[in-house]
């Protein structure tokens, strides 16, 4: 029988214990911060995706998030129970990435980023207006309330991002050891080369785009089912954007382990600073400055440019060894 | 059909003064986007900022806001040259992808520092002169929207002189056209790039100013004004005051126009740039006149 290599192993331990989190009792205030950090880590691993495996700075995370958001909101108000909400905003993000995926991609670089920008802005004044379903008393246009989650608890968002957030990791892993990650890479670094080379271009960079969509939207829907609220200036909202972005980029870009740390780090920082209001932005936009400044490649870079991961490496392969031999 | 026309009036002088406005913007974008090829995506909210400066100081001081570009002015110029020599410049060195991720940084704290410092509420250069109005021929005309029309040709003149006829406009229009060669003839273009922000910051402050006379802000209004003022340069151009100038025209006339036609939608006047923007760059990504 083919022994699982140990780090296989590790990382199914570790979501086991994870996932037994809720049942064991552990405090609720505990499974809120992990469960923002599961959404966080999503999100923070398909832009990691987009930004650091294809070379584009996607500015518009937002515009998945939230229109996977109000597919879930507007979905329950016409009936169709949550479940199906989640995998249908998921897909609308995903048709929508498709849609605007042929004009977007005629962009390079920093066109691709303005480009990419200008749609959420326009989503967020559409929706400002756009009222398909409830009555007019409810504020103009703006906002909806999830219905029929009522009876959904924080245990049950809680698996539902733990599973979306690990499922976004096994996707990147697995894109990574495939043709497509290879291909993604060969766009990043160079365009023109990758093209003589073969690649088609278009087809490669539309996957990972509509791959990064439709995983934005599942964490996005599944942050309003746990947060049953959507509004336009929250669906919307920059931050969406600015997780991913400061995750990725202060864990270390282009690198697989860099949006864990990224994901966690911003967590931590926005659950010590939440009384701070507007300030806890501020800190955390200068921490991203530094970063950007003092260690380009993030800290999981950073970790690897001294050797660190030397040593549990060697743990790790003596350990495999001896399990072998026995 | 009469009428029609006589009702067109209005919007068309309207979105053509308006249009100053997004000039002094763009001028400010265009800038650095000239010499560096990055997109200051900051660069919106920079101007918010500047908006916040000179209600400060008028709160302060009971001065006229343009009065209070004494100070404004000289303090974006400083604090932009030290952005780009400390933060842009490094991460420049990097890589361009880098830099716009810096520069968002950037954009993300100047708009936590105007949400801390002067919360999020709406807030107005309230001026006495700010709702004033004067007829020409049939027409009435805001007095701020001419302001905004004479500040957008005041700084493109200023900005022009100052590139064809002193030292360091002329490095700035060489850097833009061909580095390498503008590098060759000992010009630096660190230094460059460094004035060239500073220079755009100076725009910012002045386009604070007007912008908060002609709406009312808050701290996150920044990104439609930076996407307009894109587009703007897209249209009009890299390098091209005149283009500029007609750019920015052309957006000001799609807002009220836009407005004008679907009967005062504030959907279509908010949205009508964003598609215009948005349909010119998939059309040519590189811009009209792009090279």
């Amino acid at each position: 029988m083919k022994i699982p290599r140990l780090t296989t192993l590790a990382s199914i331990a570790i979501l086991v214990v994870l996932a037994l989190f809720p049942v064991i009792g552990i405090p609720l205030r505990w499974l809120n911060y992990l469960f923002l950090f599961f959404i966080y880590l999503a999100l923070a691993n398909m832009w990691n995706l987009l930004a650091g495996y294809t070379g584009l700075i996607c500015l518009c995370p937002h515009a998945f998030v939230g229109l996977a958001g109000y597919t879930l909101a507007i979905g329950t108000w016409v009936g169709v129970p949550f479940q199906a909400g989640l995998i249908a905003g998921a897909a609308v993000a995903a048709l929508f990435a498709l849609i605007i995926s042929y004009p977007v991609f005629r962009m390079k670089g920093i066109y691709f980023a303005i480009g990419t920008l200008i749609l959420p802005e326009a989503l967020k004044a559409w929706f400002n207006f756009w009222r398909p379903v409830g009555n007019q008393y409810q504020g103009m246009g703006a906002g909806y309330s999830v219905t029929g989650v009522a009876g959904v608890t924080l245990g049950d968002t809680y698996w539902l991002a733990l599973a979306i957030a690990a499922v976004s990791i096994f996707v990147v892993h697995i894109i990574l050891r495939a043709r497509l990650g290879l291909g993604l890479k060969a766009i990043r670094d160079n365009e023109n080369t990758a093209a003589s080379s073969g690649i088609n271009i278009f087809r490669l960079k539309l996957s990972s785009f509509v791959i990064a969509a439709f995983i934005m939207g599942l964490a996005g829907a599944a942050y309003f089912i746990f947060s049953p609220r959507i509004q336009p200036t929250g669906g919307f909202s920059i931050s969406w954007l600015l997780l991913p972005l400061m995750a990725t980029v202060i864990g270390g870009e282009g690198l697989e382990e860099g949006p864990i740390m990224g994901a966690a780090i911003v967590t931590f920082l926005r659950f010590l600073l939440a009384d701070y209001g507007a300030w806890s932005l501020f800190i955390q936009g200068i921490i991203l400055l530094v970063v950007v400044v003092v260690m380009p490649q993030g800290i999981a870079g950073l970790l690897r440019q001294v050797g660190a991961y030397r040593f549990p490496q060697r743990l790790f392969q003596a350990a495999e060894g001896k399990i072998r031999r026995t | 059909m009469e009428d029609f026309l006589v009702g067109l009036a209005f919007p068309l002088t309207k979105g053509i003064l308006l249009g100053g406005l997004y000039v002094v913007i763009a001028l400010g974008l265009s800038l650095v986007f000239g010499v560096m090829k990055l997109i200051n995506v900051g660069h919106g909210d920079l101007v918010i900022l500047g908006s916040y400066l000179a209600w400060a100081i008028m709160g302060w001081l009971g001065i006229d806001p343009f009065l209070s570009l004494v100070i404004g002015l000289p303090l974006f110029f400083v604090l932009g040259f030290f952005i780009q020599k400390f933060i842009i410049n490094r991460t420049f060195r990097i890589s361009l992808d880098a830099a716009l991720i810096a520069c968002f940084g950037i954009s993300i704290v100047v708009q936590s520092l105007c949400q801390g410092i002067w919360t999020p509420f709406n807030r107005s250069l309230a001026t006495d002169y700010r709702l004033l109005t004067f007829d020409v021929g049939a027409v009435t005309i805001p007095l701020r929207y001419l302001l905004d029309f004479i500040g957008g040709l005041a700084v493109m003149i200023a900005l022009r002189e100052f590139l064809r006829r002193t030292y360091l406009g002329r490095a700035i229009s060489a850097a833009s056209q061909n580095e390498p060669v503008a590098q060759r003839m000992g010009i630096n273009p660190n230094r460059v790039y460094s004035y060239a922000f500073a220079i755009a910051m100076a725009c910012a402050a002045v386009a604070g100013v007007l912008q908060g006379l002609t709406f009312s802000f808050h701290p996150t209004a920044g990104p439609p004004f930076l996407i307009i003022s894109f587009g703007v340069i897209i249209l009009g151009g890299l390098g091209s005051m005149a283009g500029t100038f007609i750019g920015g025209m052309i957006f000001g006339l799609t807002q009220t126009l836009g407005g004008y036609l679907s009967g005062g939608s504030m959907l279509v006047q908010t949205i009508a740039p964003y598609l215009l923007v948005f349909v010119v760059l998939s059309i040519r990504p590189q811009g009209i006149f792009g090279r």
